[in-house]
């Protein structure tokens, strides 16, 4: 296990990272290389709904689980800034296994922003013990997507997911789509809107146990990349879910859901620097391997200009992620404006930098066995989660446009 | 109508609230043990507080402490009653903090007892209880 304190960061860590955080960077990408880049084809071409619980398992030990659980809860104290290098490290080998730990964050931040100490001791100690625990976030819903992420339009969400109170309890009839360790998580945060109100109006965030009565898994998404990690449709039926069971009180839900989007979009931006950093290096490789006219191929201009720009692409979109975690490391609530713009750019140029590196590696670049072609499908998907471009967008001109004083 | 009709009777109010934080020994011990300083700048009507293992200070020396914690005393009213939830204080902004958020992870839950302590301490200075 890492024996890390959390990072105390001075300014945006542009040139060198905090030592606790620089020491589970390298932990981690000695795992990642070592451990777990030779189980990645398997991975990859495994059945949509086979999990590899062992080497999660070997994450778990190493602390990823609870990288953001403070020490008194037997977690490791580290903030976005900590979650986003190791996640990078990851996701340069395999954004699914990136994910399934970043999941388990994103079901864990709605109880880190409760300040809710009763509800701290119920469920992040869980985290701590000798086999892995799993969280998950449910938001997404069959007919409520995007809507669900841009507050303005959560009046419009069609058939969302009901909660109806009943004494001391609500409970809970819907249905949940592609969430990420839905069928192998503990508990999941899950996205509810109270009865009688319209759309997602009263969108309320509850802790849902998934051994509770009513609570049934359903299939996994069989997605082109991310395959380590499981895309599951979650049904509630007639669920009972404690009040105190609610975090943010009645309709906080909204708030709840775009505070830990801001949260963690500087961790998925960071996958998205890993996939094409992956993808680069890769690429990188080849290319001063590869003799084509009598010397190797980065050696020919037009390939020279290619690996430069996609370098400087990635060295950028690690620029703005670690700028994005720092401020939400230090900041509360965290800003919209930074994360968003991070995640905007390293997903963009996740995919172009995995199109390039692909086609410098000719056929080899489009044949599975090479590793290739499995960047470019894993760069298409941070693009869908926690926001698309488009959500993205919206985000940033609202952050244009408002005004703040200067505290 | 305001909570707050001046500022000696908020500064009177919120100073009493963490002072009586402090004389408890847990709390006192972690602030300590962690060497926490928080600075609350309230608003409307406008004065600071910094409070450490040391003690409660108004207007105090601009030290540097570890958490900065900005609200309105309306804000603050409305939180210390229960009316107002911390996660959406602080999701809507109407909280603001600046510092390390892995730290005020740890100290939010500790402020837990001064939601008892608040509505008496409140009443007892003439603030309207649903202001
Ligand atoms: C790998 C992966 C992991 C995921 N994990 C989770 C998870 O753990 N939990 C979870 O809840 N969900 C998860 N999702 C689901 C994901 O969050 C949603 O797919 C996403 O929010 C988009 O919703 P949708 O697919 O319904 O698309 P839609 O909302 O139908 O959007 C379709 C298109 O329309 C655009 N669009 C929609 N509204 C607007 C608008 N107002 N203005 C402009 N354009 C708009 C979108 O940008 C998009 O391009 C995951 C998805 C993937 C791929």
């Amino acid at each position: 296990m890492l024996d890390t304190s959390p990072a105390e960061v001075a300014g945006p860590p542009t040139t060198s990272l905090p030592p606790q955080v620089g020491a589970l960077r390298d932990c981690v990408r000695t795992f990642a290389q070592e451990r777990l880049r030779p189980e990645v084809q398997r991975l990859d071409r495994a059945d949509a709904a086979d999990f590899d619980w062992d080497l999660v398992a070997e994450g778990h030990r190493l602390g990823l689980t609870r990288l953001v659980i403070s020490r008194a809860h037997g977690g490791l104290g580290h903030g976005e800034l900590g979650v986003a290098v190791a996640l990078e490290e990851l996701a340069a080998v395999d954004a699914g296994f990136a994910l399934v730990f970043g999941a388990t964050m994103l079901g864990q931040a709605p109880l880190l922003l409760s300040g809710d100490p009763a509800l701290q001791a119920r469920f992040l100690p869980l985290f701590s013990g000798d086999e892995p625990v799993l969280a998950c976030n449910a938001i997404t819903e069959e007919l409520a997507g995007c809507d669900l992420l841009i507050p303005e339009n959560a009046q419009y969400a069609l058939d969302v997911m009901r909660a109806r109170r009943d004494g001391d309890h609500y409970l809970l009839d819907g249905a949940k789509k592609f969430i990420t360790n839905g069928r192998v998580a503990t508990y999941a945060t899950v996205f509810a809107n109270i009865e009688g109100n319209p759309g997602a109006s009263a969108l309320t965030c509850f802790v849902v146990p998934l051994d509770s009565p009513g609570v049934e898994l359903g299939a996994v998404a069989d997605k082109m990349g991310y395959r380590t990690c499981l895309g599951t449709e979650m049904t509630f039926r007639g669920v009972r879910v404690p009040a105190e069971n609610v975090i943010g009180g009645e309709g906080g839900g909204v708030v709840i859901n775009v505070q830990q989007m801001n949260m963690a979009r500087a961790a998925v931006a960071a996958i998205s620097t890993g996939v094409a950093r992956g993808a680069l290096d890769l690429a990188r490789q080849w290319c001063g391997e590869r003799i084509q006219g009598g010397v190797p191929l980065y050696r020919h201009q037009f390939t020279a200009r290619k690996l430069a720009e996609m370098s400087t692409k990635v060295d950028a979109a690690r620029l703005l992620y670690l700028r994005a975690a720092h401020l939400a490391d230090t900041e509360i609530p965290a800003p919209a404006y930074e994360p968003a713009v991070a995640k905007l750019f390293a997903d963009r140029i996740a995919v172009e930098v995995a199109e390039e590196a692909m086609s410098l590696m000719g056929a080899r670049g489009y044949v599975r066995d090479w590793g290739m072609e499995k960047y470019l499908r894993e760069a298409l998907g941070a693009r869908i989660y926690e926001g698309t471009p488009e959500v993205l967008a919206l985000a940033i001109t609202e952050s244009m446009y408002a005004t703040d004083d200067d505290f | 109508m305001p909570a707050y009709t001046s500022r000696e009777q908020a500064v009177s109010v919120f100073s009493q609230l963490f002072e009586i934080m402090l004389e408890d020994d847990a709390f006192r011990a972690i602030v300590r043990d962690e060497a926490l300083s928080v600075r609350f700048v309230h608003t409307e009507p406008d004065f600071e507080l910094y409070v450490d293992a040391e003690g409660v200070r108004v207007d105090g020396p601009a030290a540097p402490t570890t958490l900065a914690i900005k609200m309105s005393c309306d804000t603050a009213d409305a939180l210390w009653n229960g009316r107002l939830l911390m996660p959406i204080a602080v999701a809507t902004g109407r909280i603001r903090i600046k510092g390390s958020v892995a730290r005020v992870i740890e100290f939010v839950p500790l402020l837990r007892p001064a939601f008892d302590r608040y509505p008496a301490l409140a009443a007892a200075a003439g603030v309207p209880t649903s202001a």
